[in-house]
């Protein structure tokens, strides 16, 4: 399977597309790391957690809850509400993963990220093949899992060694930026983001961060609009 | 705080999350195909979903907006260094560049 041609061409591609990206990875692993520490577990449970969470900010969202004792529904609630966005992201991946078996869409779709989508997305949905394209998606997402929980062992056992005042955390952000512009290319893309942005700014106030949720929405439908209006104003 | 095994069934239902809700889709494969109007409009959830979880970072200090933020000048920086430059690395650098270079010239309270 592995040495099929096709696999291994668009395992190729995919880590040349996603490597520079998943630079910005480190400084999030490395902080989640110090903050599952710095919550009050221990080593074992910091890394136990990440392996079998693998969400930053799930896994971010969750420790204030675990320190101070909540109920188990709310922290189940509190996930899925963080993880919700991957629901859209699903459904845009899902037809490109089809024809895997359910093992491997298992797999596949719990090694879902933000940056994977964003860096992948666009080919994965223009190409025929599914060999190559199920190369495309799982080498560089492997690959980012193993980064993720190299950065995180050394958040765990760094942890009280990194000044705060270094402001590592923000080349997390900075990553996340460095996606977004190139996509912004049309009207209808900058409006999508312009609301999702600021949406997420002024909703800041909802209850377990539903804001993000629904700021991801009205851009999403903002943008579309915006889509359209563009096609009416266009035809005669 | 949680401990024990009550520790580890709490992880065990936020990684529940993780694949309810990044596998959902992806999981039911051929059975739930979604309609070509949603799917359209899904091609807008990249750039908004990664600008709601940038611009909040870039705008709030302590959950308030404060302009003179010295991550606002980094990521201005980092918009312009993007939008002109396609080096990977460029943007990691000015961008922390600036974010070091404004929180030592405007130091906080």
């Amino acid at each position: 399977m592995a040495l099929n041609p096709a696999f291994r061409s668009g395992a190729a591609a995919g880590l040349r597309a996603f490597v520079p990206v998943s630079v910005g990875f480190i400084p999030w692993a490395i902080v989640t790391g110090i903050a599952m520490r710095s919550s009050g577990l221990d080593a074992p449970e910091s890394i136990g957690m990440s392996l079998l969470v693998y969400a930053a900010t799930a896994q971010l969202g969750a420790l204030p809850l675990i320190a101070s004792g909540a109920p188990l529904w709310l922290i189940f609630v509190t996930g899925m509400v963080l993880n919700l966005r991957f629901v859209i992201f699903s459904a845009a991946i899902a037809p490109s993963l089809r024809e895997q078996s359910l093992p491997r869409r298992i797999v596949g779709g719990f090694l879902l990220t933000d940056n994977a989508f964003a860096v992948l997305g666009p080919r994965l949905a223009e190409t025929r093949d599914p060999v190559w394209r199920w190369g495309y998606y799982i080498a560089p997402s492997l690959y980012g899992w193993t980064l993720w929980q190299g950065g995180v062992l050394v958040g765990v056992f760094g942890a009280g060694f990194v000044p705060a005042d270094w402001s590592l955390e923000f080349m997390g952000t900075i990553a996340l930026m460095a996606m977004v512009v190139p996509m912004v290319r049309s009207r209808p893309m900058l409006l999508a983001a312009l609301v999702g942005g600021l949406g997420a700014v002024l909703l800041r106030g909802l209850p377990l961060r539903l804001g993000l949720f629904v700021a991801i929405l009205l851009g999403i439908v903002a943008g579309f609009l915006a889509e359209r209006w563009n096609e009416k104003r266009a035809a005669p | 705080m949680i401990e024990g095994v009550w520790l580890w069934i709490a992880f065990l239902l936020l990684a529940a999350t993780t694949l309810l809700t990044r596998g959902s889709f992806i999981v039911i494969g051929e059975r739930g195909q979604l309609p070509a109007v949603i799917l359209r409009a899904l091609r807008y959830a990249p750039a908004a979903a990664l600008s709601a979880l940038v611009m909040p970072d870039l705008l709030l200090a302590q959950g308030e907006v404060d302009p003179f933020n010295p991550r606002l000048f980094a990521g201005l920086a980092v918009i312009a260094v993007a939008l002109r430059w396609r080096n990977p690395w460029l943007p990691f650098i000015i961008g922390m560049g600036v974010l070091w270079a404004v929180q030592y010239l405007l130091p906080g309270p």
